[in-house]
């Protein structure tokens, strides 16, 4: 908990700071929208926080966001599958390519960054190929769909604001993901094996299967975030669409309290994490900041942020180590 | 492990040479007329509709002229543009057409190519370079008709954002810059540059800013909305790059607003051109990709035969841009089907 309380301040104050310079950033529908894109956003982060917490990585989710979002608009307007099926199978192929990633790394004992890496380069590669390089969409149809990622739940009494329905989706999906790993016994074993596969093996556990499990729940949420995605934008270009968010996925999962060595994360630091970032490209249109500096300003807010709270936490620690000394 | 891991190379180097393989048997049944035709290349900066379009159009003009017509587009930005054309220039092609991504910077390439077989540029010009010539839009005069509809959206006047792919594009300055100077009722001047994130105004326009996604479809409809949060009383939105557009309707449709904020937009996006017909969008500026496409084809084949009477004194061979607003959509449209053969 104390480690998201950083991140936590974090947000709160570029939101402060967002909301001094802009007062439309308080409006319902703003609030909307950086609440929808965090949510999907978020789905895909936890999906990769899974696999960071066993000591991997995940890089092939951009690229299988890319093959979902632009395979899910290809099989129902050019190939004209039923929709059920569609969504099928852009699932199913998702959950197999986790599967994939799970037993090359556990079976074969192949690294996790080069098959995830290979993952990113063929997924691309695969959608480009499938769908001939156009850009895929689902033009004015599939809109009970699409309400999945565009609809909002109506709060009575909030002045028309309404909860977007991909942060229903992340609340199911949030509360799943901490409940499984903080309460039931595979979420320990999770975090144990993180910490030190070796000495989880050897206390019975059957790390295999806990790792394959971790890449398929990485992949099934990429391939979940992947149909919200298109579904909001509507148009899918095989070569760019969801290019880099494996990087955003794994900055919000670390900065959400993940440590990249494996055996630490919190599903709620996760999400903030998400926020975060989408916070601060929200702040930069509404502040009216060039989008083309949007990336120094994120990397530099949020370089300044996470060593402020280091800086805070070792001075916490010194200080306690000190009135313990006078204690003891 | 590291036995496994040592088997992937010898694996892939095999998948490799099965493919090489079957791809030379494959060139090598039809090799013998094939070999005779000359060989022109088209080089686009991107992978778009846009280029789709001109792809037909420079590989219609391949068959009808007999040559064999190879079409290239970079997924990879600058470098690999670059690799492209190198690799083009050791395989050996009777000429070359490109649309350079960065001009300024890419003249000792272009150079370097234009030594080596007939160069011109389409779509974007690099006029430092040695190139031959020059085939396209005058990107500044097309961003004035869009100016241009602009005004005809917003007759009483009203606020106005731009929505662009990426700046650093020539082509995308000049067609910028033209709505600007249109907009404000400047004089014709395509040197012009106002810098983006400084707000423009006249007595009845103001251009609140230019904002690029670089290409992030995600990014670029987060940007439309971000706007209507901050000027919620927008007049008109604009986009430039052929996405554009059809992400302003996406984001408009969800608030609501769709028809209550006017859009006019650029290139010919089958959901632009379907607002149009509804008429939520005012109008757009399109180009001639298929034109881009034939007439490089057509030029670069004469200029190999020798003919230099195709050069213009200007270097400029102008495939000039329309509007298309709700009266002659539907014309436009459907040539448009036809040039695409069935594709919708």
């Amino acid at each position: 908990m104390k480690k998201i309380l950083g991140i936590f301040a974090l947000l709160v104050a570029v939101c402060v700071v967002t909301v001094l310079f802009s007062d439309r950033f308080l409006t319902a529908y703003n609030l909307e929208n950086v609440i929808r894109r965090t949510a999907l956003f978020g789905i895909i982060s936890i999906g990769v926080a899974f696999v960071i917490i066993t000591g991997g990585i995940d890089l092939s989710i951009g690229s299988l966001i890319c093959l979902v979002g632009c395979g899910l608009p290809w099989l129902l307007s050019v190939k004209g599958l039923p929709l059920p099926v569609a969504l099928a199978a852009v699932l199913g192929a998702s959950l197999l390519i986790g599967l994939a990633h799970g037993l090359l790394i556990t079976k074969l004992r192949l690294q996790p960054f080069v098959v995830t890496l290979c993952g990113l380069l063929l997924y691309r590669g695969l959608a480009r190929g499938l769908t001939g390089d156009q850009t895929q969409g689902f033009g004015a149809a599939h809109d009970g769909l699409r309400w999945l990622a565009t609809g909002k739940l109506a709060v009575p009494g909030l002045g028309g604001f309404g909860v977007p329905m991909p942060c229903v989706i992340l609340l199911f999906v949030a509360i799943a993901a901490a409940v499984f790993l903080n309460h039931t016994i595979y979420g320990r074993y999770l975090l144990a094996l993180g910490r030190n596969e070796q000495a989880a093996r050897y206390s019975g556990i059957d790390t295999s299967h806990m790792i394959l499990l971790a890449y398929v729940i990485c992949s099934g949420l990429a391939g979940l975030g992947g149909t919200l995605f298109v579904l909001d934008v509507n148009s899918a270009q095989p070569v760019d669409f969801g290019n880099f968010y494996e990087l955003y996925a794994v900055a919000a999962a670390v900065l959400g309290g993940c440590s990249l060595r494996g055996g630490e994360g919190a599903i709620l630091g996760v999400v903030i994490g998400a926020a975060l970032m989408q916070v601060l490209r929200n702040m930069i249109t509404l502040t009216g900041l060039p989008t083309h500096i949007e990336f120094a300003v994120i990397g530099a807010v949020i370089l300044v942020g996470v060593s402020a709270d280091e800086v805070v936490k070792r001075l916490a620690a010194k200080r306690r180590a000190a009135r313990e000394a006078v204690v003891g | 492990m590291n036995r496994s891991l040592a088997r992937i190379p010898a694996l892939l180097l095999v998948l490799l040479f099965a493919f090489v393989g079957c791809k030379k048997s494959d060139s090598g049944a039809g090799a013998t007329p094939a070999a005779k035709k000359p060989r022109i290349a088209y080089v686009c900066n991107g992978v778009a509709d846009f280029w789709s379009i001109a792809k037909v159009g420079a590989e219609k003009a391949g068959s009808d002229l007999s040559a064999n017509v190879s079409v290239h587009m970079p997924t990879e930005g600058i470098s690999d543009q670059k690799r492209i054309v190198e690799d083009l220039i050791t395989r050996g092609v009777d000429g070359i057409a490109i649309s350079p991504i960065d001009p300024v910077n890419q003249t000792d390439l272009l150079n370097k190519v234009a030594k080596q077989t007939k160069l011109i540029t389409h779509d974007s010009d690099a006029p430092a370079s040695d190139r031959l010539l020059y085939i396209g839009v005058d990107n500044y005069a097309a961003g004035r008709l869009c100016g241009a509809l602009v005004k005809e959206a917003l007759p009483n006047g009203g606020s106005i954002m731009i929505f662009i792919g990426r700046l650093e594009q020539d082509n995308a300055k000049r067609r910028r810059q033209g709505v600007i100077d249109e907009v404000l009722g400047r004089p014709h001047n395509p040197t012009n540059y106002d810098v983006p994130g400084t707000v423009l105004k006249n007595d009845k326009y103001t251009i609140l800013g230019t904002l690029t996604d670089q290409f992030d479809r995600v990014a670029g409809k987060a940007h439309v909305e971000d706007t209507l949060s901050k000027h919620p009383d927008i007049g008109c939105m604009v986009g430039l790059f052929g996405y554009n557009p059809p992400l302003i309707l996406e984001a408009l449709k969800q608030a609501g607003k769709l028809g209550k904020v006017q859009v006019v937009a650029f290139d010919e996006d089958a959901a632009t051109l379907q607002s149009i017909k509804d008429g939520n969008v005012h109008g757009t500026v399109v180009q001639n990709p298929y034109m881009y496409g034939y007439k490089s084809v057509e030029l670069l084949l004469a200029l190999q035969k020798g003919d230099k009477t195709v050069i213009p004194a200007s270097k400029f061979i102008d495939i000039p841009a329309r509007q298309i607003r709700k009266d002659n959509v539907e014309a436009f449209w459907s040539d448009l089907k036809i040039k695409l053969g069935k594709r919708d």
